[in-house]
């Protein structure tokens, strides 16, 4: 077998204690840059790339692709611990997370969140080691066109995140499109109700907005609430050995989601352009959807915690896919990871990993080691996070609040993003109060501007027709996929007017 | 316990903002004892992470850093969007700043001629053009043409689509002149990322792309594209069979200038420190090596050589956007 013998030569690269020991630092680091919000593994990987031109390529390239996949395990701390995204890849995993926290079972959130991060990663890794080629072939296949489509599920995917009162949540989903228009347009290079103001040309970024929404609304709701004059919090102690390890139950009810999770994630992350975020959150989508109890989604249900982080976690070393195989960058973090290869001489490529066998598979390599490492340093992190939830809340509130406007501002360095935030933490109180879906504002504030894009350079290259949805395989795979998602709700609709006037015959 | 763990992330917290201000605490600093070992240099670079301009600004760093030729810390920040108008829209609010940096593209002159960003380049303290760059056009490798000639005559009967980044960036020049020398049918498709741009030719819904030629050579070595010209008055030396535009009877020749500015308004001294601290970059191995292995042309030209630079060339760009109605005169 090829693959064995090029992962047993990758792990002979990997396994020496300068790369063990840089691998540890780089996980580490990747799980400190990925608690702070704001603060992700683009800045992470681009700081730290300075201190790395004296090491060995390989040994460098594994400390930062150490950090770049530990970020997406710190990253959910904040969001279950105190609602708060740490980067955008994580803000999936507010939505049952959080509540997860407040149920108190904050403990197994944060060995659920672990151990799907590892799942996720690993998975990912095999997927790499075992397919990439072929993989490369399905990221190759993705134009504008397909990516419009794709971005059109996850749009139509927003009807499951929304919660239960529709209206509120199509008027978010509205309020997250609205905004999005705000910056230049790529197309024609048009300023869209920018004002004249350099900060708003590039668009309202969603970051602020969703830590506005969720860290900040979160907190003023809970003051609202009256959580602050309460002092201990005495639902959750740790007396009884259940609320540290995940229930039996919680285990079972998440198998499935492992497993689509992770394969979701993996896929969506290889694609260029969409990346860890997209996939959190469209398969939060699709567990919620698949699952029998999908009213529970939202309330502290496990699977909903699983779902986004095995897939941010998969989508990760998804990304490395047409990094690795095409030269091709997928994601921020991936194309700064491109331009430490070039630093180094290596010229990426289709032929890197065949011209440079020891440096692309000794990272493969050292990626199962990192999330080998990356889970173990996070089952013996949580009972110190565990403890935060043990401060009084009137505590905690100015903490939240300085991680919030801090991160907030070292996203850009922008005191018109810190203001944003502030806005949107007002905005989120009373979202919250009113039933209107958070959720569904940042979730269409991304895909918003995705799916114009591609669709109006689709349609500049057809000339304006639409044929092109139906005429390429891929597209067709998932112009259908659509069409049934449209149809089989109005089916079950159809059906239940059928249904009751029966039920209302035979009681007549 | 609880309270070594906040403190723990307090301090972090704490560490990331100062690193984050820094920059912003420096502007009333006289250019004497400049630079200051213990102010940050901010080195903007407008663009996202792996594209050319970044790749020459951390190589930039990276020497500087080699041979110590800067004695604080330098933080290299993409500000990225609306090609260019949010970096250089930074560097504008830092008017004054000696510890402001940025590297310059064709977006430098291109974006404020399409828009009012509230900058041009005239905003800024020019200190040295490093480099010029020119660009592919490519097709994919499993395409029918071999040749430029192949791609013409295609264009005549078929309408091409030919991508590239940004709206009025130098890649949708090239496109226009090209086109409109060699009479084709063709529509510009405008992207805003490198590795969209790319799969979306791999995925054959573009025909052809302009591409920087450090972003395509791993792709032409595996024959998945194929580079039919170049923009660039001479051959590339490692790609000596890839023909000029010019030679093959099209006056396509635009140019990605490719310089270093800083903050507009800083002291002479300090503009003068930068541009001898240039010259010493530019006198590198490492140098000379990423000017070579980046395939560009090494034009150097500081401070008022490089000012006069951006004004020619800011008007041939004017004359050719404004003929090409992108913008009004």
């Amino acid at each position: 077998m090829d693959i064995i013998e090029n992962l047993l030569m990758g792990f002979s690269v990997a396994v020496s204690p300068i790369n063990l020991l840089f691998l540890t630092i780089g996980a580490f680091v990747g799980m400190i840059v990925g608690i702070i919000p704001g603060f992700g593994p683009t800045a992470g990987i681009a700081i730290l790339l300075s201190l790395t031109f004296s090491m060995d390529p390989v040994t460098a390239v594994i400390m930062l692709a150490g950090i770049y996949y530990g970020s997406m395990y710190g990253g959910t701390i904040t969001s279950i611990l105190i609602n708060t995204p740490g980067e955008s890849a994580t803000v999936a995993s507010t939505f049952d997370g959080y509540p997860l926290a407040k149920k108190g079972r904050v403990g197994p959130a944060l060995v659920m969140q672990a151990v799907a991060s590892f799942v996720g990663g690993t998975i990912g890794v095999i997927l790499i080691a075992g397919f990439a080629p072929t993989f490369a072939k399905v990221a190759r296949s993705f134009g504008p066109p397909e990516f419009f489509l794709l971005i059109a599920i996850g749009l139509l995917a927003l009807i499951v995140v929304m919660g239960d009162n529709k209206i509120n949540g199509a008027i978010s989903a509205l309020l997250g499109l609205a905004i999005s228009l705000v910056g230049v347009d790529v197309i024609t290079g048009t300023q869209r109700f920018t004002y004249g103001n350099p900060e708003l040309i590039n668009g309202i970024y969603f970051l602020p907005v969703a830590i506005g929404l969720f860290g900040l609304g979160e907190l003023f709701y809970s003051i609202y609430q009256g959580q602050h004059k309460e002092g201990n919090r005495e639902e959750i102690s740790f007396k009884k050995k259940g609320e540290f390890w995940p229930s039996k139950k919680e285990w079972s009810e998440s198998k499935g989601t492992f497993a689509r999770g992770s394969f979701l994630g993996f896929f969506i992350g290889m694609l260029p352009g969409a990346g860890a975020t997209v996939a959190s959150l469209l398969s939060y989508s699709l567990e919620k959807k698949v699952s029998k109890v999908s009213e529970k989604f939202g309330k502290g249900h496990m699977p909903g915690l699983v779902a986004p982080e095995t897939a941010n976690n998969a989508a990760s070393a998804g990304a490395m896919i047409p990094l690795l195989t095409l030269g091709i960058p997928g994601s921020g973090a991936t194309a700064v990871l491109l331009g430490a290869f070039l630093m180094w001489g290596l010229q990426p490529g289709p032929l890197m990993m065949s011209q440079e066998p020891e440096f692309a598979w000794g990272l493969i390599s050292s990626m199962y080691l990192g999330n080998i490492i990356l889970i173990l340093v996070n089952i013996f992190a949580i009972p110190l996070f565990i403890k935060i939830m043990r401060v009084p809340y009137k505590l905690l509130v100015p903490v939240i609040l300085i991680l919030c406007t801090v991160g907030t501002f070292s996203l850009h360095g922008s005191m018109v993003e810190t203001w944003i935030m502030l806005a949107f933490g007002v905005i989120g109180f009373f979202m919250k109060l009113y039933d209107f879906s958070p959720a569904a504002v940042v979730l269409a504030l991304v895909l918003g501007p995705m799916a114009e894009n591609a669709l109006r350079q689709t349609l500049i290259t057809t000339e304006g027709s639409f044929l092109i949805f139906v005429q390429r395989p891929v597209s067709l795979i998932l112009t259908i996929v659509i069409l049934v998602m449209l149809i089989i709700p109005f089916i079950k609709f159809i059906k239940g007017l059928f249904n009751k006037n029966i039920n209302e015959d035979k009681a007549a | 316990m609880k309270k070594k763990m906040m403190l723990l992330v307090l301090m972090i917290t704490v560490a990331l903002f100062i690193s984050a201000c820094s920059g912003d605490q420096a502007s009333s600093d006289s250019g004497e004892d400049y630079p200051s070992e213990s102010e940050t240099l901010d080195w903007t670079i407008a663009f996202g992470p792996g594209g050319g301009n970044d790749v020459m600004a951390r190589e930039m760093i990276k020497i500087m850093e080699q041979y110590d030729l800067y004695p604080g810390d330098i933080v290299p920040e993409n500000r990225e969007g609306g090609s260019g108008a949010v970096g250089w829209g930074y560097m504008q609010q830092n008017v004054g700043d000696p510890y402001q940096i940025s590297t310059t593209s064709g977006s430098f002159i291109t974006t404020p001629l399409q828009s009012d960003p509230g900058w041009d380049y005239e905003s800024f303290t020019h200190v040295a053009l490093m480099a010029t760059d020119d660009m592919f056009l490519v097709v994919p490798g499993n395409s029918d043409y071999e040749t430029l000639d192949d791609f013409i005559a295609a264009a005549k009967d078929k309408k091409m689509n030919i991508g590239g980044i940004g709206v009025a960036n130098v890649d949708r020049m090239i496109v226009e002149t090209f086109g409109k020398e060699a009479e084709l049918e063709y529509e510009y498709v405008s992207f805003n990322a490198e590795g969209q741009l790319q799969s979306a030719m791999l995925s054959n819904t573009l025909d052809a792309i302009v591409a920087n030629p450090s972003g395509v050579i791993g792709q032409l070595e595996s024959g998945d594209m194929r580079a039919l010209a170049f923009s660039g008055v001479e051959r590339l030396p490692d790609y000596a069979d890839i023909p000029t535009f010019i030679e093959s009877g099209y006056e396509v020749n635009i140019s990605m200038p490719r310089g270093v500015i800083l903050a507009g308004e800083v002291d002479e001294e300090v503009r003068q420190w930068w541009i001898d601290t240039m010259k010493k970059v530019a006198e590198t191995d490492e140098w000379a090596e990423y000017i070579s292995k980046n395939y560009l042309s090494e034009t150097i030209l500081y401070g008022d050589d490089f000012t006069e630079y951006l004004d020619e060339t800011t008007s041939v760009f004017n004359d050719i956007l404004s003929e090409l109605g992108v913008i009004e005169e």
